[in-house]
């Protein structure tokens, strides 16, 4: 198996904050790969140093065997895709016209779409299952529902390798759980995957490989199981050992007002269960949704979208 | 189609006034049309042309600025495009008053620069850590906008200033549409069809832009690129417009928010279109303008205001409680 994303000595700094010292890693092609480490200590720059966004000062990054240098920039974004964390979007464009835009490499001067472009487009859509909101203006989805229109943008660039940044963040557990399930599906298809990450368990469920940022340190990567090791985990998040492993613990303590593990899986299919049937009369009744939606947000966000 | 008619049927209207069919026998006999030859085609046409290039320039500003800020209350008007471009425009005529009515470029030119110096300055004052904030835009764009329009008052008063060259300064402040000659029509509107034209493919990725500017590094846009083309070209078709027209307020947030309603948001599809319906809506709009209040007339940038404060005012309030 080749690296299709490798790092070679890599430094990088932001203005005076050095972020990476000799960074090396390297991922193999269909690997689902978790990408974690504590706030700060730069998961979203590595994956935008993958991306092509950011450029070492020095050393090499390599993808699909080619350094980032000998690549045209189109052509990288035919192979890489980056799912940032946050996507907001002004004026009333819709999930489809936000998908086209995953053509945009492929795409020639005057850019417009052909009929197998199209057809791409609509797989994309059909893959993480939003073909049925394909008309709905993207400012008025869910989380859940942004975040897989996200993920449709970067399966609409074809790509080889797919960066996502934080992809669980801000979803329920549901949503969580089915995120991870489509990024396996994607795996399948023989995308490989590097997702940051900061839920531990999600990662080790999902994930066949990870890599550990640690502030001051160099960076680690293996299989899940030697990464999410308790003493490589204390170093790099500061915690103390305890409760580390009370939260790494594969079973919740054996008490008899706590439910079993037996009891805690019945009542998330229970869950998950109501939860796709609220979500069926969501889509019978998009209207009411829609308004007690938009209430909800403007009290999250306050100003929305023009602040940021 | 739209445009023709809105075209022949303004040139009708006026202090003598055409029917719809004298118009039309004039257009198609010009040598046997006499007086009626002389008040349409020496007095009314340019200035209906005018009306319909500077409409068109600021609507298609509009689009493309959007497009770049991200945010639909960016109009030349709003940003102090215009004022820069009028404050470079009287520089032009004032330093060089015996050029300027040649017809051919200085005024453009120098007011193409102040306009494109107006947009470097609110573009940088409204960055924010990487984004924009609407509030430093809207008073960035505000503070700029009073000071150059100062600025040009002031050159209007100064007592060098041939009478002619005071007369377009006056009519640019208050927004009037003058009749221009047609060596300068035929200028403006040559540089203005290339300009929209080269608009067009800026356009499709100003739809990439709308993710982020992140967004659209990733699926392989030169932004950095891509939004200094869009500032140059929205410089030159403001200075365009404000060389016919002067400050006409609010034309590039009415036109395209009500085109975004019929249409959607596409950029591309949108940036034409925008061009199309300024044209018929400042040739409606100037047509009222000199008509509805007769004899007196009044200046077109009046009106926009009237029509184009409240709508502004609308889509600021909606912006601060919504998406």
């Amino acid at each position: 198996m080749s690296p299709i994303m490798e790092f070679r000595n890599v430094n990088f700094a932001h203005s005076t904050r050095a972020i990476f010292e000799d960074l090396s890693l390297s991922v193999t092609e269909s690997e689902t790969v978790a990408l974690i480490g504590p706030n700060g200590v730069g998961k979203t720059t590595l994956l935008r140093l993958a991306a092509g966004l950011l450029r070492p000062s020095s050393g090499e990054i390599r993808v699909a065997g080619r350094a980032l240098s000998d690549w045209n920039r189109r052509e990288l974004s035919c192979c890489v895709a980056l799912v940032p964390q946050y996507l907001q979007v002004p004026f009333a464009f819709r999930v489809e016209e936000i998908v086209a835009q995953g053509r945009v490499p492929y795409s020639g001067f005057f850019g417009g779409l052909g009929s197998d472009d199209l057809e791409v487009v609509r797989s994309a859509m059909e893959a993480v299952d939003i073909l049925h909101m394909r008309h709905r203006v993207f400012a008025e989805l869910s989380g859940g529902e942004r975040q897989r229109v996200k993920i449709a943008i970067g399966l609409a660039q074809q790509p080889k390798l797919m960066l996502l940044d934080e992809p669980t963040q801000h979803l329920d557990l549901g949503r969580q759980i089915e995120l991870m399930a489509l990024l396996k599906k994607l795996v399948g298809r023989g995308i490989t995957i590097v997702a940051a990450v900061h839920d531990l368990a999600l990662a080790r469920e999902n994930c066949s490989s990870a890599i550990l940022l640690t502030p001051g340190a160099p960076a680690i990567k293996g299989s899940v199981k030697e990464v999410l090791h308790p003493e490589l985990l204390e170093r790099a998040f500061s915690v103390d050992q305890p409760d580390l492993e009370r939260y790494l613990a594969a079973e919740p303590p054996a008490r008899n007002i706590t439910p079993g593990p037996e009891q805690i899986d019945e009542s998330l299919v229970s869950l998950r269960k109501k939860r796709e049937q609220e979500h069926r009369e969501r889509l019978r009744h998009p209207g009411d949704d829609a308004r007690c939606r938009g209430t909800a947000r403007d009290v999250r966000h306050g100003r929305g979208w023009d602040r940021d | 189609m739209l445009l023709l008619l809105a075209t022949i049927t303004s040139v009708g209207f006026g202090a003598v006034r055409f029917s719809f069919a004298e118009v039309w026998r004039a257009a198609l006999h010009p040598a046997a049309s006499g007086d009626t030859g002389v008040i349409l085609f020496s007095l009314r046409l340019p200035r209906v042309l005018a009306a319909g290039l500077a409409g068109a320039g600021l609507s298609a500003t509009g689009v493309l600025f959007q497009g770049l800020f991200r945010n639909p209350l960016a109009d030349p008007f709003v940003l102090g495009a215009s004022g820069g471009a009028a404050l470079g425009g009287a520089v032009a005529i004032f330093l060089v008053p015996s050029l300027s009515f040649a017809g051919i470029g200085t005024v453009e030119l120098l007011a193409f620069i102040g306009s494109l110096l107006a947009m470097v300055i609110v573009w940088n004052l409204s960055k924010v850590g990487g984004n924009f904030a609407m509030e430093n835009m809207l008073l960035a764009g505000f503070a700029i906008g009073t000071m150059l329009n100062a600025a040009t008052a002031a050159l209007e008063l100064r007592q060098e200033t041939t009478n002619s060259g005071m007369r377009i300064l006056a009519a640019w402040l208050r927004g009037e549409v003058t009749a221009p000659s047609w060596s300068q029509l035929c200028f403006v509107a040559v540089v203005e069809l290339v300009a929209l034209a080269a608009a067009l493919p800026l356009a499709r990725q100003l739809n990439a832009l709308a993710l982020s500017e992140e967004y659209a590094a990733q699926l392989g846009v030169r932004v950095e690129r891509l939004k200094i083309l869009v500032v140059v070209t929205g410089s030159i078709l403001t200075a365009l417009a404000v060389s016919l027209g002067g400050l006409i307020g609010f034309v590039g947030l009415l036109v395209p928010h009500f085109l975004r309603l019929i249409l959607g948001p596409d950029h591309f599809r949108l940036l034409p279109a925008a061009a199309l319906s300024g044209a018929v809506f400042l040739i409606v709009a100037d047509t009222i303008a000199r008509t509805a209040f007769a004899p007196s007339e009044i200046p077109v940038g009046m009106l926009t205001a009237f029509l184009g404060g409240p709508a502004f005012l609308y889509l600021l309030n909606r912006r601060q409680r919504s998406v």
